[in-house]
């Protein structure tokens, strides 16, 4: 944390900021490292991970690494998976996030590595509204660009095209505006707001199909939420869900009565107060000291049921 | 207190998984000394009261307070502990320090070590452990060399079917302060030993942080195995000069608390729990950044055993499912599953066994061995669980729910493992409309195998996986439009 942010109006310290991800270690390699990548020896310096020695070379198959940023600070979150290589010793790992070591050999042609990349790509795109003609990063985004190289024609899975399942648009601020249905969950905003802003605006929450980027405060939309409208979140996006306003619509084609609103056909609009100037609110409840005060025990199963049913414990999923 | 163990005159065992304070009080309105002790691991038996005198043991099953009444007036009235009517008796050492092999379903198999305390010694009682030959700190090079030899136990277990040594010399040689975390969240077999036998627990706990050099041990379990949780902080509140500090902690009753990085963030007090990446994993960067071992109460307790009697192998199984009541039994690595399974009452005919907890692998040959080499060269699971499905229990329908189980449950961290198993779920209900494509699955579950950030991900499609591989006649004929144990909707009434 730098002393510049230590103005009044004061952001919140970062040990309260809740961004509702895990603590990760840090990944890089330990040393410098010489690591060969399709047969290309390549040198690395300390702290450098193995997507950095492919991204060094010219390799035999495309390694699009959708989610990774690897600059100010920011990731690796390590969650598409799409940049899966081959390792002599480890079998298939994630390039962005695993540290490049000396005599490492990686192969990027490999069968079982191009068909996780190949998969998760596709997995990515089955939970993604592509309805890139009314996108405002249509032609500048970082999904359009890794499905255009990795020559995605027909994804296995579809894509989410269900309007009923759609996320309403959040609208509501006058400078940034969050389309979910097109966010790879890539962590990317909210590091940008937490770790480089140091705002505490955004986090991570929920899990499974609901996960989603949200609020630390407790606001609903980005008109309530405590941000201060820096952008840094829209510059980082790699995709049309953080837009910034006035060129949400910038690069869509000109289909007459179809736009980027109603293309998801649900938006929650600005309520039209006027704010005053923003004031970061603290956050109470997240890191929490003691684990035991909040946490949940749903369907928690009783001894009486343990002893009584054998399948006590093991509801499953709703099905079919 | 003084030891239980070869008292003098006769003893009076009460176990089982609830608090047994209405025996308690009648066996203690007469003049003969009457203890509880934990569970067996066997709840169809309990309330089971044993009657210790010498080298003889009568053993009552179902105890109700009525027939308590009988026995402890028989016994005080100078009668033979066979007097009144038990269940079976069984002759042994009279010294014994484990509850001794009973003719009893359950209490018949195996070889109870590390569940040797469960229902024979008092779970928080020291003096009952000590005359089991327990608090005999080890020397160091000791359980260094159990540790090699020793695998962990249970997916919450750092070292997985891995021997221990090597992750230890990680954490010994990394950079900070280690802490050992004792994962006790999700494994039956794990509440059991916390309720049952927890200094055997804690002995192991604090033996691996001494050989680690750490300077405390945390218990962490979920807040739904309520009796374990009290259990264990009593005895770790009993243990005798514990060489390193002992605190117990609780995280949310959700199956995915379990992953050893995701119970890190329960303890850590993160209100969203996800896994983290790794490498480095845990062993080197930890809890608060500290190297940190994080072992299954299972795998303590058998390193606390092997330091006082020797390596032997053993392996703990929970059967549950479509039984009349689920028992734990411990086994030796080479017994087979079908040893385990005889220990339960099927409720009607087996059809087919969930080896491996909620993401086990189908099988329905249980002439398996249940040690982890057997176990995973069937593509089965080494969790320790089995879960039984009789005849009339579809494979699809049960298959579907695990699958969807996944899709809801888990942190929705990596690609692979959130919209894979929304994926796979659907190639499943596809089937329903006439689309089985097994090439489709085994490709999309290999792909959540190789590539998800944790052990959810990875064995979230295990279910999926075998159920193509050993049920395809069955999963084909839902195609055709046939479900052969009638228990799916019809194809036309899915939506
Ligand atoms: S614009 Fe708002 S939400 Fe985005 S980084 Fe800046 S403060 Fe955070
Ligand atoms: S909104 Fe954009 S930057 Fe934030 S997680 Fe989603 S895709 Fe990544
Ligand atoms: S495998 Fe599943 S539970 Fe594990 S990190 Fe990935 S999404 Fe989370
Ligand atoms: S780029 Fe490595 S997981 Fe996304």
């Amino acid at each position: 944390m730098s002393s510049e942010h230590a103005h009044e109006d004061a952001p919140p310290l970062t040990e309260e900021i809740a961004p509702g991800t895990a603590a990760d270690p840090a990944v890089g390699g330990t040393e410098r490292a010489t690591v060969t990548v399709d047969g290309t020896p390549v040198t690395v310096e300390a702290g450098a991970t193995l997507l950095d020695a492919v991204e060094a070379v010219d390799t035999d198959e495309y390694v699009p690494a959708l989610c990774s940023y690897d600059r100010q600070e920011i990731g690796p979150r390590s969650e598409c998976r799409t940049c899966m290589v081959e390792t002599e010793a480890e079998g298939i790992v994630p390039a962005c996030s695993h540290p490049a070591e000396d005599g490492m050999s990686v192969s990027t042609d490999a069968e079982a590595a191009a068909q996780a990349r190949d998969v998760n790509l596709d997995l990515v795109l089955s939970n993604h509204n592509l309805r890139c003609t009314t996108c405002g990063k249509n032609g500048r985004c970082e999904l359009q660009d890794a499905s255009i190289e990795q020559e995605v024609e027909e994804p296995r899975y579809g894509v989410l095209d269900e309007r009923d399942e759609y996320e309403p648009l959040d609208d509501t601020s006058s400078f940034i505006q969050i389309d979910r249905n097109k966010c790879i969950l890539c962590n990317r905003c909210v590091e940008a707001c937490n770790d480089v802003q140091v705002e505490g605006v955004l986090r991570m929450e929920g899990s499974g199909q609901d996960t989603r980027i949200g609020f630390q405060s407790d606001a609903e939309t980005m008109e309530d939420s405590t941000c201060v409208s820096c952008g840094h979140c829209a510059t980082v996006c790699p995709t049309g869900s953080l837009v910034e306003k006035g060129i949400e619509d910038a690069t869509t084609i000109p289909i007459p009565g179809f736009t980027q609103k109603n293309s998801v056909g649900k938006a929650i609009e600005s309520s039209g107060e006027t704010k005053g100037p923003m004031t970061p609110k603290k956050r109470d409840t997240d890191r929490r000291e003691d684990p035991d005060a909040a946490a949940s025990t749903p369907n928690a199963p009783s001894a009486d049921d343990v002893a009584t049913d054998g399948w006590a414990g093991f509801e499953g999923g709703e099905w079919p | 207190m003084t030891s239980i163990i070869a008292a003098d005159g006769t003893t009076i065992r009460i176990s089982g998984t609830g608090p047994p304070s209405d025996l308690l009080a009648v066996a203690r309105e007469s003049d003969v000394r009457a203890v509880a002790v934990g569970s067996t691991g066997v709840p169809a038996l309990e309330p089971l009261v044993t009657v210790t005198n010498g080298g003889e043991t009568a053993v009552h099953t179902d105890c109700s307070t009525a027939e308590l009444d009988t026995v402890v007036a028989s016994v005080s009235g100078g009668s033979d502990i066979r007097a009144a009517e038990p269940d079976a008796v069984v002759e042994h050492d009279p010294g014994t320090a484990t509850l001794p092999p009973v003719d009893l379903p359950g209490l018949d198999v195996g070889r109870r070590r590390v569940l040797g305390a469960a229902g024979w010694r008092r779970p928080t009682d020291a003096a009952d452990h000590e005359a089991a030959g327990g608090f005999d700190a080890p020397e160091t090079t000791a359980v260094l060399d159990a540790g090699a030899d020793l695998r962990g136990r249970g997916w919450g277990d750092l070292c997985q079917d891995e021997p221990l040594a090597p992750t230890w010399e990680t954490t010994r040689d990394a950079d900070g302060d280690p802490t050992v975390v004792v994962n006790a969240h999700g494994n039956p077999t794990d509440a059991l030993l916390l309720a049952s036998a927890p200094f055997d627990v804690l002995e192991g706990a604090t033996a691996a942080a001494e050989a680690v050099g750490a300077d405390g041990v945390i218990v962490y379990a979920s807040t739904a195995d309520e009796r374990a949780v009290e259990t264990v902080r009593a005895a770790a509140a009993n243990y005798p000069d514990p060489p390193v500090a002992i605190d117990v902690v609780t995280g949310p009753a959700e199956h995915r608390a379990a992953e050893p990085t995701m119970a890190l963030e329960a303890i850590e007090g993160n209100h969203r729990l996800e896994a983290r990446i790794r490498p480095p994993g845990p062993e080197s960067v930890g809890l608060h950044g500290q190297p940190t071992l994080v072992h299954t109460p299972r795998t303590l307790a058998n390193l606390a055993v092997a330091l006082r009697e020797g390596e032997a192998d053993t392996r703990t199984v929970t059967v549950e499912g479509d039984v009349a009541a689920p028992a734990t039994v411990e086994l030796a690595a080479s017994d087979t599953l079908s040893t385990a399974v005889d220990a339960v009452d099927v409720d009607g005919e087996f059809k087919a066994a969930c080896v491996g907890g909620r993401f086990g692998g189908l099988t329905a040959d249980l002439d398996v061995a249940v040690g982890p080499a057997a176990l995973s060269a069937a593509d089965l699971g080494t969790e320790g669980v089995v879960q039984v499905l009789a005849d009339d229990r579809c494979v699809l329908e049960f298959v579907g729910q695990r699958t969807q189980f996944a899709a809801d449950e888990n942190c929705g961290r990596c690609v692979p493992c959130r919209e894979g198993t929304t994926q796979l779920a659907e190639l499943l209900r596809d089937i329903y409309d006439g689309t089985y494509a097994p090439a489709d699955i085994r490709e999309l579950v290999r792909v959540m195998d190789g590539s998800s950030i944790c052990a959810f991900g990875v064995e979230a499609g295990r279910p999926a996986r075998t159920a193509v591989a050993e049920f395809e006649a069955e999963l084909q004929a839902h195609a055709d439009g046939d479900c052969p144990t009638d228990s799916c909707p019809q194809p036309a009434e899915v939506t």
